[in-house]
């Protein structure tokens, strides 16, 4: 059985197309098969709405006069991309404000002018004999903009990673905050209602797809960056006209310690053209599975530790090693059943009409890592490794001796098996003279914070700056001294950069 | 209503059944939220679901039993407006005062609520705020 987009077009116009939410497909298939429901249905309609950080907005402002040729612009004091012709910017969804940080960013003056709000406007440039002026401030409105097109490099992710934290402090990530010690699961996407998730070998899908993007139609005009489908991660870029969307699916948002995004509501609608693409229709969170990934390790390989599916991130709770996590979503299932619901109301009203792509999508494509010429390095080839230790039953006078002999800061203190169980700094010993205490067991720091060999160094800086400490012992999986790594082991670096 | 107490004992009056006593006296059913003690003293947090007067009456058996009270009436407010129903907040909330409804919106259980405000920061949409009346 095969269906045209053209037919199906027909019968949108007739009234009688029979159109269904991806989610209602789940249960025809389930129940009739892709056969029969590739024959009971015309479109199934999709929808997500998430955090898509690789967004932006195209504006132009008009000639002012006498007119300038921008060279910065400050939209709100977010900086836009002005390296283009004179009064043409993009406003990224993740360029922080320069007097409000993480709380205002692009995103949300992507929010903003949707809203309708006044945007001040500032601008400097350098002048030239056809563009004289040098400065400019104004404010505006979205309707005062000539174009205002929302144009996303890379959104809807056919599915992302779920995320979990094996370290034993807190971590604020792009995946939002993750608890200590895998307290606790994050993802994002829809599952069965994921737009590509529908149709992941791009039957249908393709340059030119006509889609619902933030409350408008808008289209597909691209692969998306980091397009990469035999993984399960095809991506799309989309345009839409700015002006015509709904804040209520285009929102600022911000990431604690991360940064701000944008949350973009997108749907999809599916043309029913074979019983291949009923089926992948059908596709049910139980069907789709994700890596969770141990977002501790600061890599670009992080472990993976299990598959899970999407029926199990959406019940809320997820099993690692023995026990039950609870689970957050980054995005919103109420509003992607929301936009796949209103996608259908608008092909069953007539509203909205497919269209045919003008060019596939490519599905062989991979997503490469970065080409670097300069080696990144690791704690192992900066750290000291002939350490001097002391032994919990040490003197505390023994200790001041070691710090006055030697010119270091730090003393580890270390088992009879050689296994870290503390620290001594030499303020420590300050701290403990005129008191009755007499051995480093009673003064020395257990909970100490540590590095390992095979991590960067750049994570172990962040690790100093945040617990504002000078040095940390570097310890195998076994808690086993292997040496220490300080602040003047990082400026010697610096030193030979 | 429920009304949220929060004791603090010192260190002398942490070794005294002094919530045992109290619940003994009112007959109440009183929901310990979380307790902390250290070498400094301790804490408890206590939900009452009582009449006013009852709960005044808690807060004064207290008082006279050397333990200092202050009522909570902090409040982490769930704007809808602002909400746009991700959920990342959910797995944040020790409590599970933030949960799913049958749709999937959030909703915020202020009786549950710890005042912990791990939930605050983290919400994209800023939709979490702490009030303090």
């Amino acid at each position: 059985m095969n269906k045209s987009i053209a037919e199906i077009n027909d019968r949108i116009r007739r009234g009688d197309a029979v159109v269904v939410t991806a989610e209602e497909m789940v249960e025809i298939v389930r129940e009739r098969g892709e056969v029969e429901a590739a024959k009971e249905v015309d479109v199934v309609t999709t929808g997500t709405f998430g955090a898509m950080c690789s967004s932006g907005a195209w504006l132009n402002f008009g000639h002012a006069d006498p007119p300038i040729k921008m060279q910065r612009v400050w939209l709100n004091d977010v900086e836009a991309y002005t390296g283009v012709a004179a009064v043409d910017a993009y406003i990224g969804a993740t360029q922080l404000s320069e007097t409000r940080g993480f709380d205002y960013g692009g995103g949300h003056v992507i929010e903003n002018l949707i809203r309708g709000k006044p945007i001040e406007v500032r601008a400097i440039a350098y002048g030239t004999d056809c563009y004289p002026r040098r400065e400019l401030e104004t404010t505006v409105t979205k309707d005062d903009l000539n174009q205002a097109v929302l144009c996303n490099p890379r959104n809807a992710y056919q599915r992302y990673v779920a995320a979990t934290n094996s370290r034993d402090e807190t971590i604020h990530t792009y995946m939002g905050t993750l608890l200590p010690n895998y307290g606790n699961v994050t993802y994002s996407g829809s599952g069965s209602l994921s737009p590509l998730h529908n149709d992941p070998n791009y039957e249908t899908i393709g340059i030119g797809t006509r889609i619902f993007l933030g409350g408008a139609q808008g289209y597909i005009f691209w692969q998306g960056t980091q397009h990469a489908p035999t993984k399960a991660m095809g991506t799309i870029m989309t345009i839409g006209n700015l002006k015509e969307m709904d804040a209520r699916f285009i929102r600022g948002a911000t990431i604690e310690k991360y940064g701000t995004t944008l949350y973009v509501g997108l749907g999809i609608p599916i043309p029913i053209i074979n019983e291949r693409v009923a089926k992948s229709t059908g596709v049910s969170d139980e069907e789709i599975k994700t890596d969770l990934i141990d977002y501790g390790v600061p890599r670009r390989d992080r472990p993976i530790l299990r598959k899970v599916t999407y029926a199990e991130l959406k019940s809320g709770k997820v099993e690692i090693e023995s026990g039950e996590v609870p689970v957050s979503s980054m995005s919103s299932l109420k509003r992607a059943r929301e936009i796949a619901g209103i996608l259908k109301r608008w092909i069953q009203e007539k509203r909205f009409f497919l269209s045919q792509p003008v060019e596939g999508l490519p599905t062989d494509q991979v997503f490469k890592p970065m080409k670097q010429i300069t080696a990144v390095p690791f704690v192992r080839d900066l750290m000291t490794r002939e350490v001097v230790t002391a032994k919990p039953s040490d003197s505390i006078a023994s200790a001041a001796k070691i710090f006055a002999e030697r010119n270091f800061d730090h003393l580890p203190v270390v088992d009879t098996k050689g296994k870290l169980v503390g620290i001594v700094t030499s303020w420590d010993i300050v701290v403990a003279v005129g008191t009755p205490k007499k051995r480093l067991s009673e003064i020395l720091t257990h909970k100490v914070i540590t590095a390992t060999e095979d991590e960067p160094i750049d994570a172990v800086a962040r690790r100093l700056e945040k617990h504002r400490i000078s040095g940390v012992p570097v310890v195998n999986a076994r808690s086993e001294l292997k040496g220490i790594l300080t602040s003047e082991d990082l400026s010697r670096l610096l030193g030979r950069r | 209503m429920t009304r949220k107490v929060l004791l603090r004992y010192t260190t002398q009056k942490a070794t005294e059944p002094i919530l045992a006593s109290v619940i003994k006296e009112t007959g109440l059913l009183l929901n310990i939220l979380y307790a902390e003690f250290s070498t400094r003293g301790g804490e408890i947090l206590l939900a009452i679901d009582a009449p006013d007067k009852e709960v005044d009456r808690v807060i004064g058996l207290f008082e006279r039993k050397g333990v200092e009270v202050r009522e909570i009436k902090r409040a982490i407010q769930l704007d809808r407006d602002s909400c746009f129903d991700c959920g990342a907040c959910l797995s944040l909330c020790p409590t599970g005062a933030l949960h799913f409804t049958a749709d999937r919106s959030v909703e915020l259980d202020e009786d549950k609520c710890i005042y912990c405000e791990l939930c605050v920061p983290s919400c994209p949409a800023r939709a979490l705020k702490l009030s303090k009346f």
